[in-house]
C-alpha cells in the first residue's frame, strides 16, 4: 500500500501546477480569448518566484509579489489583446517564446548563471499537515502534507463551482465571449472583462510557476515547465468551460505525470514514462473531437489571408 | 449643367483613388516595416544600456560579427539555412489555415531520420546518399504532419493543440532512440553515430559551416514560392485558408487541401531537420534543433505566412541572432537577446495598427479602411 500512497501523493503534487494554470486559462476560455501562452506565463512565475525568494528569503513575499507581477503583466497582455486587437493566438505564441528566452536572458544577465539558479537562501513553501484529515488511516497521508498553494487550488475549485452558478462576474465573463453585443447593451464592459480574464490567468499561472519552483524544488531550471502549460491548455479545452470536469482532467494529468516518476526505469525507458501526460492528452484530444458535436472549442487562430 | 460635369469628374476620381490606394498600400507596408524595425532597434539599445554597456558601439560589434567580412556572412548564412526551410514550411500550412505549431517535433524527427539513413546505410555515392537522407527526413516529417492534418480535416481534432503535444512526444521518442538503441557507445549519452562523409553536403567555405546545402535551400525557396503563389494547388490552399466555406462552395476539396498543405509543411520541416545533420552537426544529438521550430513559427507569423516576406524575415532574424552572439562576446548581454527581440517584434508588428488607431487619430486617416488591418493580426 505504500506504493499506492506514494503514487497518489505525488499525483496530487503534480496536479497542483496543472490545475492552477488551467483554472487561469479557464477564464480566458470563457471570454473566448483562450491564452495559448500559459506555458510562458508559468516559466516567468517560476523564475520570479525564485528571484524574489532569493532576495527576500521569504516564501510569502515570493508568492505575493510574483502574483502581483502576474496581475500586472496580465493587464498588459489583456490590453494588447482586447484594446490593441492583437490576435490572442499570436500573442500567446510570442509569450511562450518570450518566456523561454526571457528567463534564460534574465538568469544570465542578473545572476551570471547558466542552467540552474539555486541557493541556501531560496525558501521553499512549507508543507502543511491538515489537523484532522492526516489522522485518517488511508487518505490522510495522501491528502495531507501538501503546500498552501495545493490547498488554495482546491478551495478555488470549490469557489468557482459555486461562482459559476451564483455570480454576476462569471455571467459577464461568459457573455463577453459568447454575446459581446448583448453584454454591451446591458451596460457591461466587454473589454474590461476580457482584460480581467487575462489578469486572472496570469496571476494563477504565476502561482503555478511558483508552486513548481518553490513548492516542489526550491530552485529554478531553464525550461522547467517542460510543457505543463500545454497540458493545462489541453485540460481547459477538454473541459468545455466546466469547472468540475476541469479539476478531474487536471488530476488525471497529474496522476499520469506521477506514473512517470513511480515507474522504475528498468520497466520502461524514462523517456516513455515522461511522454505519458502528453500521450494521454493527445488521446484525450482525439476522443474529445470524436465525441463533441459542432461547437467544439477551437483556439482562435487568425485568418492569414485577410491581410 | 451640374449633372453633365459630374460624369468625367467621377471617372477621374476613380483612377485617382486607384492610384492613391496603391500608393497608400506601399506607404503602409513600408511604414509598418520601418515602425517595427525602429522599435526593435530601440529595444536592443535599451536592453544593452540596461546591462551597463555602451549601446551603439556594442550593436556595431554585433553587426560586424554577423556581417563584417565574407567569413562572418558565410557563418551567418549557414546558420539560417535550416530555419529558412522550416519557416517557409510553417508558412505554407498557416496560409491554408492549418496552424502547424509542430515544426519543432517534425524537425527533430527529420534530423533523426537523416542521421539513421546517413549512419546505417552506405557509404555510397554522395549525391544518392544525401538524396536518400533528405527524402527520408521529408517523408517522416510529412507523415507526422499529414496524420495530424488528417485528424484535423476528418475528425476535427484541433491542430494547434495536437501539433503542440506532438512536439513533446516526438522529441522524447528521439531522445530515447539517441540514448538507448542508437547511442554511439564512444560518445556521451544522447548522440548517435556520425553519418558517413557521403551523407554530408560539401563545404563551400571552410571553418564557416557554409555548405552546398545553400543551393538546395535556394531551389526549395523558389519552388515553394511558386507552389504557394502561382500553382493551382497553392491557390486552393490559399482559398481554404481564407474561408473554408467559400472554398468548398466553389468546388475546392477543403479537406484534401488542408491535408496536402500539412504534408508539404511537415516535409519541409523534416528537410530542415535533415539539414541540421547533413549540413552542420554530422550526427543526431538530443538538443540538435532546440528552438528552430519555434523560431520558424514566429517568423512565419511575422511574414504573415507569405513566402517572400517570410524569407526576408528569416534573413533579418538570422542576422539578429548572429549579431546577438557577437554582442555576447564583447559584453555580458546574453545571446537570448535575439529571442526577446523577435517575440517583442511580433507583438509590436501585430499591435501597430491598434496602437496607431489608439494613440493618434491620425491612424484613421493614414490607413486604408481594411478590416484586416485593425481586426486581424500582424
Amino acid at each position: 500500500m505504500e506504493w499506492f500512497e506514494a503514487f497518489f501523493g505525488s499525483g496530487i503534487r503534480f496536479t497542483t501546477p496543472i490545475l492552477l494554470a488551467a483554472l487561469g486559462g479557464l477564464f480566458t476560455a470563457w471570454t473566448r480569448d483562450l491564452n495559448v501562452g500559459l506555458e510562458g506565463a508559468m516559466i516567468f512565475g517560476a523564475f520570479f518566484g525564485v528571484m524574489i525568494g532569493l532576495n527576500s528569503e521569504s516564501w510569502v513575499m515570493a508568492v505575493v509579489l510574483t502574483t502581483f507581477l502576474g496581475v500586472m503583466s496580465g493587464l498588459i497582455f489583456g490590453y494588447i489583446v482586447a484594446e490593441l486587437k492583437v490576435n490572442v493566438f499570436v500573442a500567446g505564441i510570442a509569450l511562450n517564446v518570450l518566456g523561454a528566452g526571457g528567463t534564460v536572458y534574465l538568469l544570465r544577465s542578473l545572476f551570471g548563471v547558466k542552467g540552474t539558479l539555486s541557493g541556501e537562501s531560496v525558501p521553499s513553501i512549507p508543507r502543511v499537515d491538515l489537523p484532522v484529515i492526516s489522522e485518517i488511516p488511508f487518505f490522510g497521508p495522501i491528502l495531507s502534507g501538501h503546500t498552501v498553494l495545493t490547498y488554495f487550488s482546491w478551495v478555488l475549485v470549490a469557489f468557482l463551482i459555486w461562482a459559476v452558478h451564483g455570480t454576476k462576474l462569471v455571467r459577464h465573463l461568459k457573455a463577453s465571449g459568447e454575446h459581446p453585443a448583448a453584454l454591451a447593451t446591458a451596460g457591461g464592459k466587454v473589454n474590461g472583462m476580457r482584460i480581467f480574464a487575462q489578469a486572472w490567468c496570469f496571476a494563477l499561472c504565476a502561482l503555478a510557476g511558483v508552486q513548481l519552483s518553490l513548492g516542489q524544488l526550491s530552485l529554478f531550471t531553464e525550461g522547467m515547465t517542460s510543457g505543463i502549460g500545454f497540458v493545462a491548455l489541453a485540460a481547459v479545452i477538454f473541459s468545455r468551460g466546466r469547472v468540475p470536469l476541469l479539476a478531474i482532467m487536471c488530476f488525471g494529468f497529474g496522476l499520469s505525470s506521477a506514473a512517470s516518476v513511480v515507474i522504475s526505469d528498468d520497466i520502461i525507458p524514462p523517456q516513455f514514462a515522461q511522454m505519458t501526460p502528453y500521450v494521454v492528452a493527445m488521446i484525450g484530444l482525439i476522443i474529445f473531437a470524436r465525441t463533441s458535436k459542432g461547437s467544439a472549442m477551437r483556439i482562435a487562430t487568425p485568418v492569414m489571408d485577410k491581410l | 449643367m451640374s449633372q453633365n460635369s459630374a460624369k468625367p469628374l467621377e471617372s477621374n476620381e476613380k483612377i485617382d483613388t486607384q492610384w492613391s490606394h496603391r500608393w497608400r498600400s506601399v506607404r503602409t507596408k513600408s511604414g509598418a516595416l520601418s515602425f517595427t524595425l525602429i522599435f526593435g532597434l530601440l529595444l536592443t539599445l535599451a536592453l544593452i544600456q540596461a546591462q551597463g554597456f555602451k549601446p551603439i558601439p556594442t550593436v556595431w560589434e554585433g553587426i560586424q560579427y554577423s556581417l563584417g567580412d565574407p567569413t562572418s556572412i558565410a557563418r551567418t548564412l549557414a546558420w539560417g539555412l535550416p530555419l529558412c526551410v522550416a519557416a517557409i514550411g510553417v508558412a505554407l500550412a498557416f496560409r491554408s489555415g492549418m496552424f502547424n505549431i509542430g515544426a519543432e517535433g517534425q524537425i527533430y524527427a527529420g534530423a533523426m531520420a537523416a542521421a539513421i539513413v546517413g549512419a546505417y546505410i552506405g557509404p555510397m555515392f554522395t549525391g544518392l546518399h544525401l538524396a536518400l537522407c533528405i527524402i527520408a527526413a521529408a517523408l517522416i516529417g510529412g507523415l507526422i504532419a499529414g496524420v495530424l492534418g488528417w485528424m484535423r480535416a476528418v475528425w476535427g481534432v484541433d491542430e494547434v493543440l495536437s501539433t503542440l503535444l506532438s512536439n513533446y512526444i516526438i522529441v522524447l521518442f528521439c531522445a530515447y532512440l539517441a540514448t538507448s538503441p542508437l547511442r554511439d557507445p564512444d560518445r556521451q549519452s544522447g548522440t548517435t553515430k556520425a553519418v558517413f562523409d557521403s551523407a554530408m553536403f560539401a563545404e563551400i567555405m571552410p571553418k564557416t559551416g557554409l555548405r552546398s546545402a545553400i543551393f538546395l535551400v535556394v531551389v526549395l525557396c523558389l519552388a515553394v514560392w511558386w507552389l504557394s503563389e502561382k500553382s493551382t494547388l497553392g491557390y486552393r490552399w490559399r482559398m481554404t485558408g481564407e474561408s473554408a466555406s467559400f472554398a468548398a462552395s466553389v468546388g475546392i476539396n477543403v479537406k484534401r487541401a488542408q491535408i496536402q498543405s500539412m504534408v508539404f509543411s511537415g516535409a519541409l520541416a523534416g528537410i530542415a531537420g535533415a539539414l541540421l545533420v547533413t549540413a552542420s552537426q554530422g550526427r543526431y544529438w538530443t538538443a540538435i534543433g532546440s528552438g528552430v521550430g519555434w523560431d520558424a513559427v514566429l517568423i512565419a507569423l511575422i511574414g504573415r505566412a507569405r513566402i517572400l516576406p517570410t524569407i526576408g524575415w528569416v534573413l533579418v532574424y538570422t542576422i539578429m541572432r548572429s549579431g546577438a552572439r557577437g554582442v555576447e562576446q564583447v559584453s555580458e548581454v546574453p545571446a537570448e537577446l535575439s529571442l526577446i527581440l523577435i517575440a517583442c517584434i511580433i507583438i509590436i508588428a501585430a499591435a501597430r495598427a491598434g496602437v496607431l488607431y489608439k494613440v493618434t487619430g491620425i491612424g484613421r486617416r493614414l490607413m486604408p479602411k481594411r478590416e484586416g488591418d485593425v481586426n486581424g493580426m500582424v
